[in-house]
């Protein structure tokens, strides 16, 4: 479904990915795990067209000098030049680190807002299951998205992005500073969201173990590049994962 | 009496002026000094439409605030596309052609004082014991009506709240699949229909001049920066806060300390607080 092809991004002259190529199957839930700075974000920003905005900014700026090289191929069709209002409509919908929740709009209104993409119906029908799955929301419709605790703006977070009608749903650290028992529960959801409606999840964490049980296949990153990949059960296996990543 | 009578009339007016540059601040963070520009055109357009090609007075407001909206719209898509993000090039882009405008009236002979747009409803109303003319009710319900059309639009649109999204986190709003320029073309838009409709309300109160344009400048950039660019509510309670002072001023002063009113308040607010009433300056809080 998604394919990238020796993705490089620079900032200045500091590589921030090294010729990263990975896959995401249609249907399936893909994992990239890395420390902090290897270029998880990076990848994340430059799949959705984020950093194509903050490239042109900067440049009106005169500020960092961003270079993005590359191939990103979306359902058989180049995209790494279009812009990421574009790519939204064609189904890439990221869902961001630290969450970027609307503080000032109400729960329903930041998940109204996720809908500016989706019919009517589609609306309806997403508003709903978006409560089925995280019922914790549905009591906290009126309250503002800055009051939300960190768990319930995740919920609210990847609510918003599933509004938006994606056919490939990036989560970009979506268990950052949460506490285990809600990770396990994001987790499980995430892999219901999967299972229940099909759509393609791209997931990059940096601690890979509450997540390891839903994800098909996963890449690691280091440094700005894919230094493995294997299934869940290759990974759990090789020693230097073990140590490194699912602190084991 | 008198003085909460007229100080709300002119607070009104002064929400009209700045709610359509507040509007365009606070979706796209261009500051839209052309503003003032656009008031006075709507002024003219609707004269010529009148008197040149003859048309009914309701017919040329209409067909005048249309051809605002083009304006608005074609002023961002040719111009200010191009520098947008860098902030002085904003101002300075959106400043020549605001004076680009006015001089141009000038030069073409809109000067003096014969151009007049008739009232909507002749008359008065004696309210208390002080007379009001009909159309400074008007603008009282002009501005309730743009007041409450802005909260519905906002609150229940989906564009509206694809609006308030790209005010709050422009690159959220981007990954939702809402198009940054596509909303900035609507807001500069619909910030020169605002700008034609308080113009259409409150130059049959008087003469339209090319002065007014930087007047109306001044006005809105006053009462935006006290109720902090891009607030909306700000803006209007900022706009009763410069209206009634304005007002006392000049029942207990004199009428032409009026505009030392507005710069005043401009430069009390960025000394006791830069941000505003109701400002968010974001970037500065990460900054510090």
């Amino acid at each position: 479904m998604l394919e990238v092809k020796n993705l490089m991004v620079f900032y200045e002259n500091a590589v921030a990915i090294n010729n990263i190529s990975i896959k995401c199957e249609g249907g399936k839930v893909t994992g990239i795990f890395g420390a902090n700075s290897a270029g998880k974000s990076t990848l994340m920003y430059a799949l959705s067209g984020i950093l194509l905005d903050v490239k042109k900014k900067e440049e009106m700026k005169g500020g960092e000098r961003i270079t993005i090289l590359g191939h990103i191929i979306f359902e058989g069709m180049e995209i790494t030049h279009i812009k990421a209002s574009e790519r939204a409509r064609k189904g890439i919908i990221l869902c961001p680190e630290r969450r970027r929740i609307f503080a000032e709009s109400t729960t329903l209104e930041n998940l109204k807002i996720g809908g500016y993409l989706a019919t009517k119906s589609q609306a309806k029908k997403t508003l709903e299951y978006i409560f089925t799955i995280f019922p914790p929301l549905k009591n906290l419709k009126r309250r503002e998205g800055g009051f939300l605790s960190g768990g319930e703006q995740q919920m609210l977070a990847i609510g918003r992005a599933l509004m938006a009608q994606p056919k490939l749903l990036l989560l970009d650290e979506p268990l950052l500073g949460l506490s285990p028992m809600i990770e396990g529960m994001l987790a499980r959801s995430v892999q219901d969201i999967n299972l229940q409606t099909g759509i393609t999840v791209l997931i990059s964490e940096q601690y890979a173990r509450p997540i390891l049980p839903i994800i098909h296949h996963a890449y690691v990153l280091e440094n700005g590049g894919a230094v493995l990949e294997g299934n869940s059960r290759e990974l759990m296996e090789n020693p230097d994962v073990k140590s490194a990543y699912f602190g084991l | 009496m008198d003085i909460l009578i007229y100080g709300i009339i002119n607070s009104f007016s002064l929400a009209l002026m700045a709610i359509g540059f507040t509007l365009v601040y606070g979706i796209s963070r261009l500051p839209n000094f052309a503003h003032g520009a656009l008031y006075v055109v709507t002024g003219f357009l609707v004269w010529s439409l009148i008197n040149l090609l003859k048309l009914n007075y309701l017919v040329s407001i209409l067909l005048a605030l249309v051809i605002m909206g083009l304006v608005g719209a074609a002023i961002y898509r040719f111009v200010l596309i191009r520098v947008r993000g860098m902030a002085t090039s904003e101002i300075i882009a959106t400043y020549a052609l605001g004076l680009a405008i006015l001089e141009f009236l000038r030069w073409g002979g809109f000067k003096g004082m014969t151009y007049t747009l008739p009232v909507f409803i002749e008359g008065s109303v004696t309210i208390g014991g002080i007379p009001v003319d009909l159309q400074r009710i008007i603008v009282i319900g002009i501005g309730i009506i743009v007041i409450s059309f802005m909260w519905l639009f906002t609150h229940f649109s989906k564009t509206g709240l694809a609006f308030r999204g790209m005010a709050q986190d422009e690159h959220a709003a981007m990954m939702l699949g809402i198009d940054s320029d596509r909303m900035a073309v609507i807001a500069m838009a619909m910030g020169s229909i605002l700008a034609g409709l308080s113009a259409i309300a409150l130059l049959p109160l008087g003469n339209i001049v090319v002065e007014a344009g930087y007047n109306v400048l001044i006005l809105s950039i006053a009462v935006c920066i006290v109720g902090g660019l891009g607030s909306w509510v700000g803006a209007i309670i900022a706009s009763f806060m410069i209206g009634f002072l304005q007002i006392i001023t000049v029942a207990y002063i004199e009428s032409h300390f009026q505009m030392v009113v507005a710069l005043l308040a401009i430069i009390v607010t960025l000394i006791l607080k830069p941000s505003g009433l109701f400002g968010r300056q974001k970037e500065l809080e990460e900054r510090v």
